[in-house]
């Protein structure tokens, strides 16, 4: 799960190529990495590849801080990805 | 009479000293204090040498100190220039090359970047200064450090507070005289200096003040940076209204669910920001879980709100007025309208009509005035609010501020601004494109020029073709077409990273894409209509 997502972001937001290759925690948020765009972009590719529907309450800072903090969100959304998948 | 900018402060703190300016975080200022922080300011930049018709950049983002820096550089008699703190030090560079300032406000965290800036800026026979700004305490050592380091001379924050705050006596400027210079994109390869003068704006935060309906009680925020034009509105009409200025934490836009909550405890009344915010608070925002009660006026501007989220952020807050602003840079707002629910369910929204003082009419592409819904043609815009020029550009200020079309015969200059327009039946003008490759990304104007500029710098790049992708609720992106001679010499990375050092954020492609060659048109140009349909 960390590969994929951090794959994903190093791929489609990352520009400035001293922060590669991205750490599981390096600061989204500070860094610039993450804007209120490519946060949406984010959280659509995280609904098609998993399954879950991120709730507007859900998009809170400390979900999305850095890949680490992403994949304990979704970690935690596991019920409902399982039944997705099933 | 106010007749310069910084008059709309003394007035206010002559009239109300005690209410609050600005609300930054936990910095609050009153009018009285703001007035007379700026007043050390302009004393502070006038024992540097600055008067009247100087240039002196700020590098900040918006925050109490800068709103008292940016009004003492007024008070001095000289014009602000602020710069993009997100921007690449090569583009800010030019941009204090291209102005000739030789001071730079800047804040605590950008004091070495403003060294180096004031340093590269040329041949000056005396070094730069950088005015070190800080409400809190003073920078000691790390100050000294820098002075020397570079070619620039640092005078901390302590000695501008040391200053008299006694008003400096008649002003040398005049209401032709400049206020600010913005840059703004060039589709040739360089930022353009838009040079507003204290008339040019005074005719539009009057004209914004009255159409918001501000009084005193209002609190009004626009998250818009100070080198965006749009920051004018919150900075100048609220002190015009004697209101509080909010500034939104940096960082809270990010996030739909922290600005409502901002929204709310912040008692907001009038925002004003580009359409994608308030589309990602509508659809994001859980408006229904915060009581906004107290926002009661919503402004847009800077590009095309999608009717479908402006429906839907109606529907969440029915009780707030929403305005449709428009006006490119140079002309300040021209047209403005107000919509209603149901506005925009046959089409766009329309831009509107003129504001006060202000003419606007179309020229058809033979020659005549559009004069119903079944004619387009390109929108011109008559009034004091037209920009002086381009800094230091008069062919290209020539292209713009051009005599009559329609001839009137009173030989004064219009400006023409590339964009196509009809008119509804109402008698408002509809949008309905550019003339020219001008984007724009979150309500900043991008010429695609500019972007295939900085990647033709690149060595390996052989050809290059950038094209706008867009995406409803995503807004603009912007997709680069890269041929390169040799396919190894040069990543997507790489590129990106070149574009980075050139460009400010919003104008690096989000896509780039290589090929062997780009498609030409049958006259040879590479085809752009076809790499924008793919």
């Amino acid at each position: 799960m960390e590969t994929v997502i951090n794959g994903y972001i190093s791929q489609e937001f990352v520009r400035d190529t001293a922060l590669l290759p991205l750490a599981d925690e390096t600061p989204l948020l500070e860094s610039g990495i993450l804007d209120s765009l490519s946060l949406l972009q984010l959280v659509v590719f995280l609904e098609e590849k998993f399954g879950i529907t991120v709730g507007d309450t859900d998009l809170l800072p400390q979900n999305f801080e850095t890949v680490n903090s992403i994949c304990a969100y979704l970690r935690a959304r596991e019920p409902e990805m399982q039944n997705a998948q099933g | 009479m106010a007749y310069l900018l910084q008059h709309l402060l003394t007035e206010t703190a002559a009239r109300t000293p005690q209410r609050l300016a600005i609300a930054s975080g936990d910095c609050r200022l009153s009018y009285e204090e703001l007035d007379r922080l700026s007043t050390k300011v302009a004393r502070s930049l006038r024992r540097l040498g600055v008067g009247r018709g100087d240039r002196v950049a700020i590098l900040a983002p918006k925050s109490a100190a800068a709103v008292a820096g940016l009004y003492g550089v007024l008070k001095a008699g000289a014009c602000y220039v602020p710069l993009d703190p997100k921007a690449p030090a090569q583009r800010l560079s030019y941009v204090v090359r291209d102005s000739g300032a030789t001071v730079i406000i800047a804040d605590e965290a950008r004091l070495e970047l403003a060294a180096t800036l004031v340093t590269s800026s040329g041949d000056l026979a005396e070094p730069g200064t950088v005015l070190a700004m800080g409400l809190s305490g003073q920078r000691g050592a790390s100050t000294a450090a820098c002075a020397q380091a570079y070619y620039a001379a640092i005078r901390p924050w302590a000695e501008v507070a040391a200053e008299s705050a006694e008003p400096l006596g008649q002003d040398l400027a005049i209401e032709t005289d400049l206020a600010y210079i913005l840059y703004t994109s060039g589709s040739t390869g360089t930022p353009k200096g838009v040079m507003i003068s204290h008339r040019n704006s005074l005719t539009f935060v009057e004209w914004a003040a009255a159409a918001a309906g501000l009084t005193a009680q209002d609190r009004v925020c626009s998250p818009a940076p100070l080198h965006f034009d749009l920051s004018v509105f919150d900075i100048f009409a609220t002190c015009l209204a004697g209101a509080c200025m909010s500034v939104i934490p940096d960082g809270t836009t990010t996030f739909p669910i922290s600005i409502a909550k901002w929204l709310e405890s912040e008692h907001l009344s009038v925002w004003y920001s580009v359409p994608s915010v308030l589309t990602l608070l509508a659809c994001f925002g859980s408006l229904s879980n915060f009581d906004l009660s107290r926002l009661r006026t919503v402004i847009f501007a800077g590009e095309v709100f999608p009717p479908k989220y402006l429906a839907r952020l109606m529907a969440e807050l029915p009780h707030c007025r929403y305005l449709n602003w428009y006006g490119p840079t140079e002309t300040n707002v021209c047209t403005a309208f107000e919509v209603a629910v149901g506005d925009g369910d046959g089409g766009p929204v329309p831009i509107g009509r003129a504001c006060a003082n202000t003419e606007v009419f179309a020229v058809t592409c033979d020659g005549r005035r559009v004069s119903s819904p079944s004619e387009e043609g390109e929108l011109y815009v008559r009034g004091p609010a037209l920009m002086r020029g381009y800094w230091g550009q008069p062919a290209k200020t020539q292209e713009v501020l051009v005599p009559h079309p329609l001839g009137d015969g009173h030989g004064e200059l219009v400006y023409r601004t590339g964009d196509l327009v009809t008119l509804g039946p109402e008698g408002n003008y509809i949008y309905l494109g550019r003339r020219d490759s001008m984007v724009k990304i979150r309500g900043y104007r991008v010429e695609l020029g500019e972007v295939e500029a900085a990647i033709y710098r690149h060595p390996a790049v052989r050809e290059a073709a950038v094209v706008p992708v867009t995406d409803e609720l995503l807004g603009s992106r912007l997709r680069a077409v890269v041929a390169v001679d040799d396919a190894a010499s040069l990543t997507r990375e790489a590129l990106l990273d070149h574009c980075r050092r050139w460009l400010p954020t919003y104008m690096v492609p989000d896509i780039a894409e290589f090929r062997e060659t780009l498609p030409r048109t049958s006259t040879g140009k590479v085809d752009r209509t076809l790499l924008a349909r793919e």
